[in-house]
């Protein structure tokens, strides 16, 4: 069996791990989706109005700010999702199945795909919960089989950039408890960018922060392919911030995994 | 030495040791005032351009909405206060060190009063700093001494009624953890309120809701006191609330504490 056979292979087991894990643990898949669910709904039928009422433009209201609002949710959901993978890994690290996969004969990497791949399942199906409930409260995409694609792959390469980072953040933390703290600034992105309010409302500076952090050109991305807002170069500089971030945390992931001493 | 003394001189030294509490362990603190300032920093320089354009015609944007989302933020502060005190008599109540107060020849209720005026000096520091931090970034009251005065004893009135809730809430949950969680729906209720956004701008479940909870004549009756909005039946509303809530948990507070032994 080759080398590529032997990762795949091994890769679809801890894969398998970690989908069994969701299924006999479903509180945390519950609660992944609760969070953004709760805040959709806050935002639309709490703060909607006035919110639509001040985007400006020929907006209507609470209707405008549910389309408005949903990628910034969306995103919300991804960051929430890779806090719990943060938290997943740190307990494997924490209580030594990691050190008993060592001694056995599997690719090493594969104990991190599986946690990749797995989250990355997990968002997906969180997402769909989502966008259900948002469709419910008044989101209406004007987007085609094709636009719907694309953002299901934007939304795939977000939530496979920002997995490996939680993955790394959970490898250097110390505890679950530092595990689950780590990726809250992910959690916040969406707020201080063009998540919930358009980047020109804002302050100079806050502005200035939130055009260039990378969750705005992924979220305009995405408003753009369902609501057929111009997308621009904003495509382009998500799929580099996706890019990056998903070859930084590898291999920073990787070499975390392969220094640890907890063997 | 009358009951009434006796009763008063013990509760003083509780509060005392309420005090010290707060002094040698600032973290708590530090962190029941920041949570309120980030959200007045999140919802003005953030939301506020986006929600003051929103407050309807002759409403100017950021500078308006500040002066709006203040008092629902004072409301979060009370309510963050709230759920400290009912962490830290959940503490008391494990940690045992009741039983040794329930040996020693004190006024009962003298532990349960000195955690709520704690409670009480700890909300107006908190308060306090995030009248501060909105003062700061654009807060324009137009209130006079007497306005400020009055708007002072309301938050103390809130602050009273809730601490006596939590307190309840601290004594009824099985574990601290149990008991940090009891009172959040008190931190959610000002944004389903008049805190955030008129209850007029939300839809007619919503708001009847929101309209009819006790934050909201509180907010009001805060925000007519500190910016000269009309106050209508809120000031009445809001008394009426806090006396029963007041009513209801120091009666509930009371009766648990003394059936635990």
């Amino acid at each position: 069996m080759t080398t590529l056979a032997l990762a795949v292979r091994d890769s679809g087991t801890m894969l398998r791990r970690n989908l069994l894990r969701m299924r006999r643990y479903p509180s945390l898949t519950f609660m992944l989706i609760g969070m953004p669910v709760i805040f959709l709904l806050l935002f639309v039928y709490v703060f909607g109005g006035t919110l639509g009422n001040g985007l400006g433009g020929p907006s209507g209201g609470r209707a405008a700010y549910a389309n408005y609002v949903v990628p910034g949710i969306l995103l919300m959901a991804i960051a929430g999702t890779a806090q719990g993978t943060a938290l997943s890994v740190a307990m494997d690290m924490s209580e030594g199945i990691v050190a008993r996969f060592r001694t056995m004969a599997i690719f090493r990497p594969s104990v991190l795909t599986g946690h990749v791949l797995g989250a990355v399942v997990q968002t997906m199906l969180g997402l769909a919960v989502v966008v259900g409930v948002a469709l419910l409260v008044g989101f209406r995409p004007d987007a085609g089989a094709v636009e719907w694609a694309a953002a299901a792959g934007v939304l795939a390469m977000t939530a496979f950039a920002l997995t490996w980072l939680s993955v790394a953040l959970g490898l250097v933390a110390d505890s679950p408890e530092t595990a689950s703290n780590l990726p809250m600034p992910l959690v916040l992105l969406p707020f201080l960018g063009s998540g919930f309010v358009p980047t020109e409302s804002m302050p100079t500076a806050v502005r200035w922060f939130a055009e260039y952090q990378p969750f705005t050109p992924i979220m305009e991305t995405l408003r753009g392919l369902l609501l057929g807002t111009g997308v621009g170069h904003h495509a382009i500089a998500a799929v580099a911030w996706c890019a990056a971030i998903t070859a930084v945390c590898f291999w920073w992931a990787k070499a975390l995994y392969n220094r640890d001493t907890t063997s | 030495m009358s009951t009434l003394s006796l009763a008063l001189s013990d509760s003083a030294t509780m509060v005392r040791r309420q005090v010290k509490h707060m002094r040698r362990y600032p973290s708590l603190t530090l962190q029941l005032i920041g949570v309120p300032v980030l959200f007045l920093l999140l919802f003005v320089y953030v939301f506020g351009g986006t929600l003051g354009d929103g407050l309807g015609p002759g409403s100017g944007g950021r500078g308006a909405y500040v002066d709006y989302v203040t008092p629902g933020i004072l409301m979060m502060a009370v309510a963050a206060v709230a759920q400290g005190t009912a962490i830290s008599v959940a503490m008391d109540m494990t940690e045992g060190i009741v039983a040794r107060f329930k040996s020693m020849a004190i006024a009962r209720v003298s532990v349960l009063t000195g955690h709520v005026l704690g409670a009480v000096l700890q909300t107006f520091v908190a308060v306090g700093a995030v009248v501060a931090v909105a003062l700061a970034i654009g807060f324009r009251p137009n209130a006079n001494v007497v306005e400020w005065l009055a708007a002072a004893g309301v938050v103390a009135m809130v602050t009273f009624a809730l601490t006596w809730m939590s307190v309840a809430m601290g004594l009824v949950a099985k574990t601290v953890e149990s008991a940090s969680n009891l009172p959040m729906p008190l931190v959610f209720l000002p944004f389903l309120g008049s805190g955030f956004v008129p209850t007029d701008s939300m839809p007619a479940g919503l708001r009847w809701f929101a309209e009819y909870q006790p934050f909201t004549p509180i907010i009001e009756t805060i925000r007519g006191l500190l910016l000269g909005t009309a106050i209508g039946t809120s000031g009445i509303a809001a008394t009426a609330w806090c006396a029963g809530i007041a009513l209801a948990g120091y009666l509930w507070a009371k009766r648990l504490y003394n059936r635990q032994s």
